[in-house]
């Protein structure tokens, strides 16, 4: 045998076992072992809220729009067809999911201490126009996920999260709802249309209820707490290689509400207002694969 | 020597640089996982090709008749080749085109895990290879080949050309593992896009050497100093495409979807890196050729040198 072939023949038959042999270990991201939302003591929902503001300083960037040359039927379901990751206006930013990170109530309870039912009503997750809609969601733990797809074109559906076990399907059009969950708490979880490259949505799965996206006029309200002190986050899908979140410390008084206004782009700043104490706004890129 | 299997093995050569540029169009359009299943595409044949599943079932059509290439190529073999060891080479492509079948299914089904699609990329360009190779050992001017060519030079060529060969190889793992670390739409990983710069100073400094001794060791001999330069001026179009390459991805996460120049520049980049190595082992197969003729001059009036 010629001996330059012996090499090809060595390498090329390594380099094969290697390959598979690489592929049999068990992908870290499959670990379905469901958080416990359930053990605990049990959250009285109370009539406490948390209410504020999302702005925008400074100039957002202008929507780019999308080619949609690869699959016509887009163009014709949504011909301003343009991107959605900073979706400012006047002054307010829609999409950033607000959430209760930490704290405790005011028994002293930590807000991880109590047990969370998981609703039986599902969260609808919908293709139309070949974007996603909602753009940024939140969900319990456990919690169903209804996908639906409303465009008259094929997508895909592949959430890539850290906590959760990663999956990946197709539904076409006409398809009916595909219902998942994720098991564990994750915040956010990117999910793409490998059909599509630009369509992109988060979703936070949390423990617990406590949590909002702010619409396009930048308000949000997260309702049913209870008095107590909490730490208030701010998520925005810009700023970091997996967005940018703010932290704010609030306290939900016994009869009323608390008030907590974030800020993103240029030199922004969180702020609270009537008598609650405030923190520094912490900008803290989350841990992400993606 | 048989014109009809060295034309087949050819055919087969280029069909599969064909397939490797689907296959980066696939990496470079983020059209991998477009598709949830494997061999079919959403349990269909004839998908209708829109949107990345163009890409992706694309990919997978070229791939399909490279392999029924393959396998025409291992026939033809087997009925024309008298050589066994060109035949079980043969052989060796078509495993190597099945095994990449498999992984390629593997990617789909695993959701792309880096290793799997690195070495995927990886065996691409070594089963590219294999078919260049065979191409060369079914020509004429290999099965002729007669001159007695005289070493020069304290350092034989031939550790020279595999030095090259080595260096070129690890390279393209390294451009593979960059490629599929980050989509497109995410930077790429600074760690591993500094040593594949690393690299790509190895390879040009390697292959260079050994492009430049063997044309001035023996600058009248084309069997060797064709490959040598052609080598050489693919190195140079390859590296300028990497800073090309880099630029534009550099930018690409602020585009609201894999567009051009980006995905052009990449898979040219690609692309050419086959050719690159692709031609440094004719360069190599040549000069162990050359050698060869020399340290058995004997052979070549005996009828045992048609087993080269």
């Amino acid at each position: 045998m010629f001996k330059p072939m012996k090499v090809w023949l060595v390498l090329t038959i390594v380099l094969s076992i290697l390959a598979l042999a690489s592929s049999c270990g068990k992908p870290a991201t499959n670990d379905a072992t469901p958080e416990a939302t359930t053990s605990g003591k049990p959250f009285t929902p109370g009539s406490g809220t948390i209410d504020g503001a999302i702005a925008y300083n400074g100039t957002p960037p202008a929507p780019k729009k999308v080619a949609t040359d690869a699959d016509p039927a887009c163009g014709q379901a949504n011909p301003n067809l343009t991107t959605e990751d900073t979706v400012a206006k006047d002054g307010k930013l829609a999409n950033v999911f607000v959430y209760i990170k930490d704290g405790a109530t005011a028994d002293g309870t930590k807000i991880g201490d109590y047990a969370f039912s998981t609703p039986s009503d599902a969260v609808t997750l919908d293709q139309k126009g070949c974007q996603y809609r909602p753009h940024v969601l939140g969900i319990q733990a456990n919690q169903k996920l209804r996908i639906t797809n409303s465009d008259p074109t094929q997508h895909n559906i592949h959430p890539t999260p850290k906590n959760n076990p990663e999956w990946n399907q197709t539904q076409p059009n006409g398809a009916g709802p595909i219902e998942k969950t994720f098991a564990r708490s994750e915040v956010l979880i990117p999910v793409k249309c490998n059909q599509h490259p630009w369509m992109k949505a988060y979703v936070g799965v949390l423990k617990h209820p406590l949590f909002a996206v702010s619409g396009e006029n930048g308000a949000y309200s997260i309702k049913g707490l209870q008095p107590g002190t909490y730490t208030v986050a701010a998520w925005h899908e810009k700023g970091g290689p997996n967005g940018t979140e703010k932290t704010m410390q609030v306290t939900v008084p016994a009869s009323g509400g608390g008030k907590a206004d974030f800020a993103f782009g240029d030199a922004a700043t969180a702020s609270t207002t009537g008598g609650l104490q405030m923190m520094p706004a912490l900008e803290i890129p989350l841990i992400g694969r993606h | 020597m048989n014109k009809g299997l060295h034309r087949f093995a050819l055919l087969v050569a280029s069909a599969t640089f064909f397939l490797i540029i689907a296959g980066a169009l696939v990496t470079s359009h983020d059209a991998g996982l477009a598709t949830e299943d494997w061999p079919l595409s959403n349990g269909q044949f004839f998908p209708a090709m829109v949107g990345n599943l163009f890409w992706e079932h694309g990919h997978r059509m070229v791939a399909t008749s490279v392999g029924l290439l393959t396998i025409g190529l291992v026939i033809f073999l087997f009925w024309k080749e008298e050589r066994r060891w060109v035949r079980r080479l043969g052989v060796v492509a078509l495993i190597a085109v099945i095994a990449q079948g498999l992984l390629g299914g593997l990617t789909v089904k695993l959701l792309l895990p880096l290793w799997v699609s690195t070495a995927h990329a990886t065996l691409a360009q070594l089963f590219f290879c294999t078919t260049v190779s065979l191409a060369v050992f079914t020509s004429r001017s290999w099965r002729e080949f007669r001159t007695t060519i005289e070493e020069k030079g304290t350092l034989p060529l031939t550790y020279l050309c595999v030095a090259a060969l080595v260096t070129i190889l690890l390279q393209l793992v390294l451009g593979a593992t960059l490629r599929h670390s980050a989509t497109w739409d995410k930077h790429l990983p600074t760690e591993l896009l500094l040593a594949h710069v690393g690299g790509a100073v190895a390879v040009a400094l390697v292959l260079a050497s050994a492009a430049f001794t063997i044309l001035r060791r023996h600058p009248g001999e084309t069997f060797l100093t064709r490959p040598a330069t052609i080598a050489l001026g693919l190195l140079v179009v390859q590296l300028l495409l990497g800073v090309a390459a880099y630029i534009t991805r550099l930018k690409s996460p602020d585009d609201p979807q894999p567009l051009n120049p980006m995905v052009g520049i990449t898979v040219a980049h690609v692309a050419c890196g086959a050719l690159v190595f692709a031609t440094t082992i004719v360069m190599t197969l040549r000069a162990f050729r050359a050698l060869r003729s020399e340290t058995h001059a004997w052979a070549a009036n005996t009828p045992s040198v048609s087993r080269i």
